[in-house]
């Protein structure tokens, strides 16, 4: 198609103001772009730099280290995160978020497989009233404290399985895989079904890996989802900071030092020693970030094929 | 070749008389099915030391939970092991009794073998409920008389549960409705029968477990609406003696302070939220202009690297922003050590000016990269000889834009709008909470951070369940009101 068009853009002279345009587009993208991963850049230099030099606001656009003479020169340490294993409670969060990650995502996906293609069947007992009992959940939610309560009264707060259970039935990806199954032609399933197959040795030898693809999208957004969790830590676990997530861990990090920042900025006193560590503690909260963007960062590229598959088939309603 | 799965099951219609118990049957058996994970109507919990949100299945399965505030009096020996362990076998018995009679239930959805033989399990699984719930009842018995020879009756809490109660009641609904339907049942005729189901029962079965976490997890949280009708607090209960009727809705317009935060959080929400409308053509705007750069190489780099602010999380962008425009972040750094600026030292985000403008810039960051993917496939999608043809008649590029690209993306741009009008009150919370601080917290304070603030922040569970209660159904009124637009106007629904 590129070069169908290509060949069309031949026949027409491209006049100077067409250059101009098309230069000012060009700037204006790599403009945006950097804007969009700059400061991913920048919080990175500042974790592998020398904390001297960052403190003093001297690493600007590469990472640097001291000289002999203390002056700044290129170069990286990784003694920062090295320091993270001392951080408190730290290691706890990075695990349990990663717990809720791979079981969180793998229950959602089972479910989502199993429900997508179970409400394709058309011979179901009341099959369109339990399709809408689903979807009306994406639209329609009673309201955080209700919610919290019901939560509270299910004994799901200061709970690991609160992260993993309320987030099994996912409406939105259980139409992806509705959608996509729709697209499998039936004749399929149904020589499988003449041949004796039952409904679940259907599902796992035909449909699943049929539907490969969808999964992998769902996969995908359920794990980065998890990562990114924060609401459901922040709300339901009061008493068990062992088990909040890296977020909300993050969160709590960030919070605890932006307060010093106000103190300073009304023109409270801080002591030497406090703003020291409070700026120590900015090199951590740069390390923390970044170990919680690192892995989306890594899967991002490789997936991206993935997250656009699933935008553009949520586009094709169930 | 076994074809028995394509053979027709026949159906038969049972007489009214006859499906009500069976009808009644299945509901308690499902009922009671589901009561088993309820903490609320556990019977296992004979004493207030054991856990509060411990359902009936923690306490027949989990040791640690029933003893996890219990040191003392264990140590002690207030409450003895040995009556732990007979209440964890008892709640275990209980389970298995209703074990048995969910599966009746599911059985005697079968044909009139399976059902016979299923409503047989019933009749063996109620009594083995009530033994169960004798044997809390033994133990919490032991559990009283040896309290009493240690003089600590006061201090391990003796009760016997709501939870019993309702219990014994499942129990012998349990056992009435299957025995009417078994003893009422048509007897076999046919031994050679076998036991089959039909299939959409048979896929109702396997689809229940999903139907009930979803009732569970989205439905039942409505429920929790009755809140909105007491003055309850936190730990307290509700009662007839607390029950205030339409008082907090009336509160919201009452009391003046209330009324002065709402109009401000409404200000706020509505403000947000129609920057964000306004500025949703950005991401069409973003797609079009990609599109006639000529590189797809350059394209794909673009794409690659303005998607990923999406998928990170908004405590990660505060961290971001924190790092870019704090005291000590890149701005006033560059300010300082390459512009050489003296006294660069603002705090930009503890600033309070402009913060809607901020907030739709920190959106608009994260989001546009990503919104405009669906518009770009929208483009790509886009018949080619129509831009051909327009060449052909003279048209210039921004003429083809104007009257090709653009009408070719409009019918998904409405679909979103329409979302977006939809949920116009929800913005969400977790943007605002985290760069909410003492300085913005009056303009930036939404309708979702107000709910959490006040119910979560202060404890006042009841006036943010109104809140959150009108919010949800305006919310409601609104979807089902752009849907008949969309109706109406493109033939189409949006939900």
């Amino acid at each position: 198609m590129a070069k169908k068009e290509k060949a069309a853009n031949l026949h027409i002279k491209r006049s100077a103001g067409d250059w101009v345009f098309d230069i000012a587009v060009i700037i204006f993208f790599f403009l945006f772009t950097f804007v969009c991963i700059f400061p991913f850049y920048y919080l990175l230099i500042n974790t592998i730099s020398d904390n001297d030099l960052v403190t003093s606001g001297r690493v600007n656009f590469y990472p640097m280290l001291k000289d002999a003479a203390g002056k700044g020169v290129l170069g990286a340490q990784f003694n920062n995160y090295l320091a993270l294993q001392n951080v408190q409670d730290l290691g706890s969060s990075v695990l349990v978020t990663v717990a809720r990650s791979v079981l969180g995502t793998a229950l959602m996906v089972i479910t989502s497989a199993w429900a997508g293609y179970l409400v394709t069947k058309q011979k179901m007992w009341k099959r369109s009233l339990w399709y809408r009992f689903l979807v009306v959940t994406m639209y329609f939610n009673a309201g955080l404290v209700p919610w919290y309560m019901n939560m509270l009264m299910m004994g799901l707060t200061d709970n690991f399985l609160a992260y993993i259970i309320p987030g099994m039935v996912a409406p939105y990806n259980i139409i992806l895989v509705k959608t996509y199954i729709e697209s499998i032609p039936s004749s399929l399933e149904e020589s499988a079904v003449i041949d004796g197959a039952s409904t679940l040795k259907v599902w796992l030898k035909i449909i699943l890996p049929l539907s490969i693809p969808i999964l992998a999208t769902i996969t995908i957004f359920g794990a980065v989802g998890n990562w990114n969790s924060f609401q459901d830590s922040l709300l339901l676990m009061n008493n068990r900071p062992d088990l909040y997530t890296l977020q909300h861990r993050l969160y709590v990090y960030l919070n605890s030092s932006s307060n010093l920042g106000a103190m300073m900025s009304q023109g409270g006193t801080i002591s030497e020693q406090a703003a020291q560590s409070m700026l120590n503690q900015r090199v951590i909260q740069y390390t923390v970030s970044m170990v919680s963007i690192i892995p989306i960062l890594l899967v991002y590229p490789f997936m991206q094929r993935y997250f656009v598959k699933g935008i553009m088939l949520g586009a094709v309603k169930g | 070749m076994d074809r028995t799965v394509n053979r027709k099951i026949p159906t038969e219609t049972l007489p009214l008389g006859r499906r009500v118990p069976l009808w009644i049957f299945r509901a308690t058996a499902l009922i009671a099915g589901m009561a088993i994970f309820f903490p609320p109507v556990n019977p296992g919990r004979i004493s207030e030391k054991i856990n509060e949100s411990a359902s009936l299945f923690t306490t027949g399965v989990s040791y640690g939970t029933i003893t996890n505030s219990m040191g003392r009096i264990l140590r002690s020996q207030w409450i003895r092991g040995g009556d732990i362990t007979l209440l964890m076998i008892a709640c275990v018995t209980v389970m298995l009794g209703v074990i048995m009679c969910a599966a009746g239930g599911c059985m005697s959805l079968g044909n009139r073998k399976m059902r016979r033989r299923g409503l047989i399990l019933p009749l063996l699984g109620a009594p083995i409920m009530g033994v169960g719930l004798f044997l809390i009842r033994q133990a919490y018995q032991r559990m009283v008389s040896n309290g009493e020879e240690m003089g600590k009756l006061d201090k391990i809490g003796m009760m016997l549960p709501g939870g019993f109660t309702v219990f014994i009641v499942l129990a012998a609904l349990l056992f009435l409705s299957a025995a009417i339907a078994f003893f009422t049942a048509e007897k076999d005729t046919d031994p050679s029968a076998k036991m089959e189901m039909e299939e959409k029962y048979r896929l109702f079965l396997m689809m229940l477990p999903v139907i009930l976490l979803t009732f569970i997890f989205a439905y039942l949280p409505i429920w929790g609406w009755r809140f909105a009708f007491f003055d309850y607090t936190p730990g307290g209960d509700i009662g007839a003696d607390n029950y205030v009727g339409f008082k907090w809705f009336s509160f919201l317009f009452a009391d003046p302070a209330t009324t002065k935060d709402l109009i401000r959080v409404l200000r706020n929400t509505l403000i947000m939220s129609g920057l964000g409308i306004l500025t949703s053509w950005l991401p069409i705007a973003f797609a079009v202009l990609l599109a006639e750069v000529r590189s797809t190489k350059f394209q794909r780099f673009v794409q690659t690297f303005t998607t990923i602010p999406n998928f990170i999380s908004w405590v990660l962008v505060y961290a971001i922003a924190i790092c870019i425009f704090s005291t000590d972040g890149f701005i006033n750094s560059f300010l300082t050590n390459v512009m050489h600026v003296a006294g660069a030292n603002t705090n930009y985000l503890q600033i309070a000016d402009h913060t809607w403008l901020k907030m739709l810039l920190w959106g608009t960051w994260k989001g546009v990269g990503w919104s405009a993917i669906i518009y770009i496939a929208g483009i790509a999608g886009i018949d080619q000889q129509l831009y051909e043809a327009a060449r052909v008649d003279g048209a210039g590029r921004f003429r083809c834009i104007w009257h090709i690209t653009i009408p070719g993306l409009v019918p998904t741009y409405m679909v979103m709008l329409l979302m977006s009008i939809a949920g116009i009150l929800s913005n969400g919370m977790e943007q605002y909470l985290v760069f909410s601080n003492a300085m913005n917290k009056d303009v930036i304070e939404v309708l979702d951070l107000y709910v959490y603030n006040i119910g979560i922040g202060q404890n006042r569970i009841s006036l943010s369940t109104v809140v959150g209660i009108s919010k949800s159904l305006i919310g409601i009124t609104l979807l089902f009101a752009a849907n008949g637009i969309s109706k109406a106007i493109r033939g189409e629904s949006i939900i």
